[in-house]
């Protein structure tokens, strides 16, 4: 490296002004310009997590939000070429320093984790599906699923009720399923009971649908002689939504 | 060749041509590279339709730490993939202490500084197996300079072998920022080196400064030192960028019109090729 240490240190203590704002001397700087970068970064993070995460920006207060942003920022040394993938990061820090606890949003992880689930499913690089026929055994041929998705699990409601208080009311374990449609790339979600979950679960890993049928009673689901039924209406549901592709070949 | 920055807001604009026409289009790779569903069939839809240029975000050629070697794996597959004819890149930096910024930073003007990154520049032209095109970058504050910016641009140019993306706005908008003439600043750059040019607008928050925010039209001043410019220039490609504030097509269509109408008043009067 070519790099004197003292040129080295300047740039350093720039980008760290960039990241904290906190106040430094630069020998040439004007300081009443030198401001300009530090918003002008902070802005572009700020917006890029308001975009990523919309129903949490809404739902917690303005101070809170910039506090979040503010910390996640100047802490966090952000790894990600792409912005776009930044979000993630922000959710990560966020699971890994407690923010439930330190900002008192019991339902924060949940949160972040739904609208960045959306955002990656809705990007991510296409995987391109198994063959599949669309004529087979829906008990005994294994089902090929759309594998754009992610099966999520909650402790809060945050995929189907919007105010805060009703989400906190409604604490309980929950599951939601995103994928993306193959031909619009829309991101479609849809809430699973246990069971339903369980059932994609074990499907994405080629088991057919009889035999996750019949581990059903060692999961303590009471088969009250519909289960088989309902199973198989969810499938056929699913694949007008383009989840369910096919059959095995 | 007059293109246009490629942005999702006016992407089905772009494909259908019926309002706007460019020669060519440019993107960030940064902005698409390892993207899948809609916005890749949209991407494929449209590089079947324009030439591409590639202008990136994230190689921070100034940083002080060591290249990120899987970052320019990405980079060159994704330029092959897409036939991309120039790779242009900021003469800044952005990211430090292994942390990106995603805004570009000011160089210290300083000779270590010029080694450190026409070695960078090097590394990656050699990396790419082609020319990189370093963009002359807007800035609000020199930072510990102990040289003058054309100087260091001259320097750099000399000691990398690489070619420069004059983006006219940011000369005005540096001029001044930093009250000099910016015809004088141009006459002093290596202009045999040019390769690209970039055209944009820019918003005064102060009666001294200038922010380079590719969110308004371009000035008459701006057109006008561009018309200036080119007449010391071979043909090369000019593009639009416009980032914030989209426009009607019709008024982006507009100013692509009288970009080229000054290429082909200035270029054909050197009996050159335009388009």
């Amino acid at each position: 490296m070519n790099l004197l240490p003292d040129t080295y240190h300047i740039q350093q203590t720039f980008s760290t002004y960039c990241r904290t704002g906190e106040k430094v001397k630069l020998p040439g700087v004007a300081p009443h310009r030198l401001k300009h970068y530090r918003q002008l970064v902070f802005n572009m993070i700020h917006d890029t997590m308001e975009n990523a995460f919309p129903i949490a920006f809404k739902h917690i207060p303005t101070a809170k939000w910039n506090k979040m942003v503010k910390e996640f920022f100047s802490k966090h040394a952000c790894q990600s070429y792409q912005v776009w993938k930044l979000p993630l990061e922000f959710y990560t820090y966020a699971v890994a320093h407690n923010w439930e606890d330190t900002y008192s949003i019991p339902f924060l992880n949940d949160l972040l984790a739904f609208e960045w689930a959306e955002m990656e499913v809705y990007n991510m690089e296409d995987i391109p599906a198994p063959a599949y026929s669309l004529s087979g055994n829906w008990l005994d041929t294994p089902l090929v699923l759309n594998p754009e998705h992610r099966l999520l699990s909650f402790h809060y409601p945050v995929h189907l009720v919007a105010k805060p208080k009703d989400i906190l009311k409604n604490k309980g374990v929950y599951f939601v399923l995103l994928f993306r449609h193959p031909e619009t790339g829309h991101v479609e979600f849809t809430d699973l009971s246990p069971w339903l979950a369980f059932l994609t679960e074990q499907l994405t890993s080629g088991i057919t649908v009889r035999d996750i049928l019949e581990y059903a009673p060692q999961l303590n689901i009471t088969d009250t002689g519909t289960l088989e039924q309902d199973t198989l209406a969810f499938l056929k549901h699913m694949q007008q939504l383009h989840f369910v592709l096919g059959f095995q070949q | 060749m007059v293109g246009v920055g490629f942005r999702r807001e006016f992407a089905e604009e772009m494909i259908s041509g019926e309002h706007i026409r460019p020669d060519f289009i440019e993107f960030a790779p940064e902005n698409w590279m390892n993207i899948g569903g809609y916005w890749k069939k949209v991407l494929h839809r449209v590089v079947e339709k324009y030439p591409v240029l590639c202008h990136g975000l994230s190689l921070s050629i100034g940083s002080p730490e060591a290249l990120d070697k899987s970052f320019l794996q990405y980079v060159k597959t994704f330029l092959r993939e897409y036939n991309v004819q120039i790779y242009s890149e900021h003469l800044s930096y952005s990211k430090c202490d292994n942390a990106h910024l995603y805004d570009l930073l000011p160089i210290p003007f300083r000779m270590d500084a010029v080694k450190h990154i026409a070695g960078r520049i090097q590394q990656v032209q050699d990396y790419l197996q082609r020319p990189l095109v370093m963009e002359i970058v807007s800035y609000y504050t020199p930072v510990a300079a102990e040289m003058s910016e054309v100087d260091f641009i001259n320097e750099v140019v000399k000691q990398s072998g690489c070619q420069l993306l004059l983006d006219v706005n940011n000369i005005y908008v540096n001029a001044f920022n930093h009250q000099y003439d910016a015809k004088a600043f141009i006459q002093q750059l290596p202009l045999s080196k040019v390769a690209y040019i970039h055209m944009a607008g820019h918003e005064q928050v102060a009666p001294d400064l200038i922010i380079d925010t590719h969110g308004e039209p371009i000035i008459d001043p701006v057109y006008d030192l561009f018309e200036w410019t080119i007449q010391h220039l071979q043909p090369v490609p000019v593009l639009l960028e416009r980032d914030f504030n989209i426009p009607e097509m019709a008024e982006l269509q507009g100013e692509l019109t009288r970009l080229k109408n000054i290429c082909h008043k200035q270029w054909k009067r050197k009996d050159e090729l335009v388009a």
